[in-house]
């Protein structure tokens, strides 16, 4: 793999976790967040990095093609993602818009503006999804919605885009220590998923990091596409989650 | 990347026991396969094979590439060959951190058609041979407090692939839940167990099993890599890697997944 990898979302938690294995592997690697002070400190560290919100076409659009001016783009993890933890009739219509806008929508913006350069070289899609995505977890409505909806995504693009030489996976982390995890997750909450989870702890963010690079390694994954790679100390594989959110019913 | 990958190796100094890791034919089987690549990337490798002809020709494979690895014979429906083996590899080299199990055969037949006797052999070939080594591998992963287990299933788990086979689909799903479960068992005991999902692959187990379903082999290939959205079937290094990657400690988080490695096959087939 020779070419940039676009990390949106790489500023924090999983894709800056991404970002920085991928640069310890001497990949060139560009980063897209939301302006602020983590994307200032990924620029500081000394990463590409690029301003924007992944709902704006336009912006995308233009931050793609000058990435693409200044070399290949051989990957892409669409990691910049947004949560809440609502019950469904507490959840507003506007705030489950905004959720599917930016996870789905988001995501789908920057995979064809890369893709439009990709396709003369081929190259990897990797986007996270979460466990919420494959399970009915409690509070997740708009959440679980939007990660189930990246997942038949990911599907869609895997066929339609095998003949260009692109292959489309996806990321399915359980809990992982992040920044976002940190603002939704009650102590109540982490208590619930730690005895969920069959490993009985949350993943660290270099855990989810690592099966990310293998998908994008052509080396490793080449006849790999189209799949859901569940990351998540044997959450999917027990079965679902229950009891855990604070809109809910608690069995744990 | 590949070559900064290489740089660290992935299963550096850790000790593999491999089930069915000799070929049938010339070329490279899963098995095969997957022994040379936990070689390759440092590990210590137990080439384990009903024909031990077979098993020793992996062996000598890594042994000429610089590397360290046994061989023997057993055949993995016998409890007692199966313990020797576990035996054999803790004698000589004190642990075992990857049960790696490739063994499996198929025999045509729907559920009308397959006779009873072929569906109790592969069931035994197929499945029960899992458990056998597994059952005899877990105390020791246990007692390390660590290993990982990479079981090959098959496409055939979870979809119809187009060949009637009823024994092959259901010891093949019973593979992936038998995978599953004990994944949830012992997750908090620090082994970690997956499954790969070969989907149509051009090895020479397939090119002997189903040659009676098509023509001329030439045919054969260019009709399965059709079917599949890469439009070309897998080998034996598209398992490997994705078992070594499944057995490092890159898939640490990763428990009780299975795997799909099939050019994209299983989202297009109905089923699932």
């Amino acid at each position: 793999m020779t070419g940039t990898i676009i990390i949106t979302g790489g500023a924090s938690g999983i894709g800056q976790a991404t970002a920085e294995l991928a640069r310890d592997k001497g990949l060139g690697v560009a980063v897209i967040d939301l302006p602020g002070p983590a994307l200032e400190r990924a620029r500081a560290a000394g990463f590409d990095t690029h301003a924007g919100d992944i709902t704006d076409e336009t912006a995308m659009n233009a931050i793609i093609d000058r990435i693409a001016a200044g070399g290949a783009i051989s990957g892409l993890v669409n990691s910049a993602g947004t949560g809440a933890d609502l019950a469904m009739l507490d959840t507003p219509p506007g705030r489950f818009s905004q959720i599917l806008n930016v996870n789905v929508l988001g995501s789908f913006i920057v995979s064809a503006a890369c893709v439009r350069h990709m396709r003369q070289g081929g190259g990897s899609i990797v986007n996270i999804s979460s466990v919420s995505g494959i399970r009915g977890n409690e509070g997740r409505v708009a959440y679980g919605a939007s990660k189930g909806a990246v997942i038949a995504m990911s599907k869609v693009m895997a066929v339609e885009l095998a003949g260009f030489g692109i292959r489309v996976n996806v990321v399915a982390p359980g809990p992982v220590e992040t920044p976002l995890v940190a603002a939704v997750h009650t102590p109540e909450v982490r208590k619930a998923w730690a005895e969920a989870v069959p490993m009985r702890r949350y993943g660290a963010t270099a855990e989810i990091a690592a099966p990310i690079l293998f998908l994008l390694d052509e080396a490793q994954s080449s006849y790999v596409t189209g799949q859901v790679l569940s990351v998540d100390g044997g959450f999917v594989a027990a079965g679902i989650m229950s009891g855990t959110s604070k809109a809910g019913n608690r069995n744990a | 990347m590949h070559e900064g990958e290489r740089a660290v190796k992935r299963v550096e100094g850790k000790i593999a026991l491999i089930f069915g890791a000799g070929s049938i034919g010339e070329g490279w089987g899963n098995g095969k396969a997957a022994a040379v690549a936990y070689a390759r990337e440092g590990a210590k490798v137990a080439c384990i094979d009903i024909d031990p002809v077979a098993a020793e020709a992996t062996a000598a494979v890594i042994r000429a590439e610089g590397g360290e690895a046994l061989a023997a014979g057993a055949d993995v429906t016998d409890s007692a060959q199966i313990a020797g083996v576990v035996q054999q590899v803790l004698g000589a080299w004190g642990r075992i951190d990857i049960l790696h199990n490739n063994v499996g055969i198929n025999l045509p037949g729907g559920a009308a058609e397959a006779s009873e006797e072929s569906w109790r052999r592969v069931i035994d070939v197929n499945l029960t041979s899992v458990f056998l080594t597994c059952k005899a591998v877990l105390p020791v992963m246990e007692a390390q407090g660590a290993g990982a287990i990479v079981n090959i299933s098959s496409l055939a788990a979870i979809r119809w692939t187009g060949y009637p086979y009823a024994s092959y689909y259901a010891s093949k799903a019973a593979v992936n839940q038998f995978t599953q479960a004990l994944a949830v068992e012992y997750a908090a005991r620090g082994v970690r167990a997956n499954v790969i999902m070969p989907g149509l692959m051009d090895t020479p187990h397939v090119q002997k099993a189903i040659a009676g379903y098509h023509g001329d082999a030439t045919e054969m290939a260019a009709k399965r890599a059709a079917m599949v959205p890469m439009k070309r079937q897998g080998d034996g290094w598209d398992v490997a890697w994705a078992a070594v990657f499944l057995a490092s400690d890159q898939a640490r988080f990763i428990t009780g997944v299975c795997l799909p490695v099939d050019g994209g096959h299983s989202i297009t087939l109905a089923g699932g």
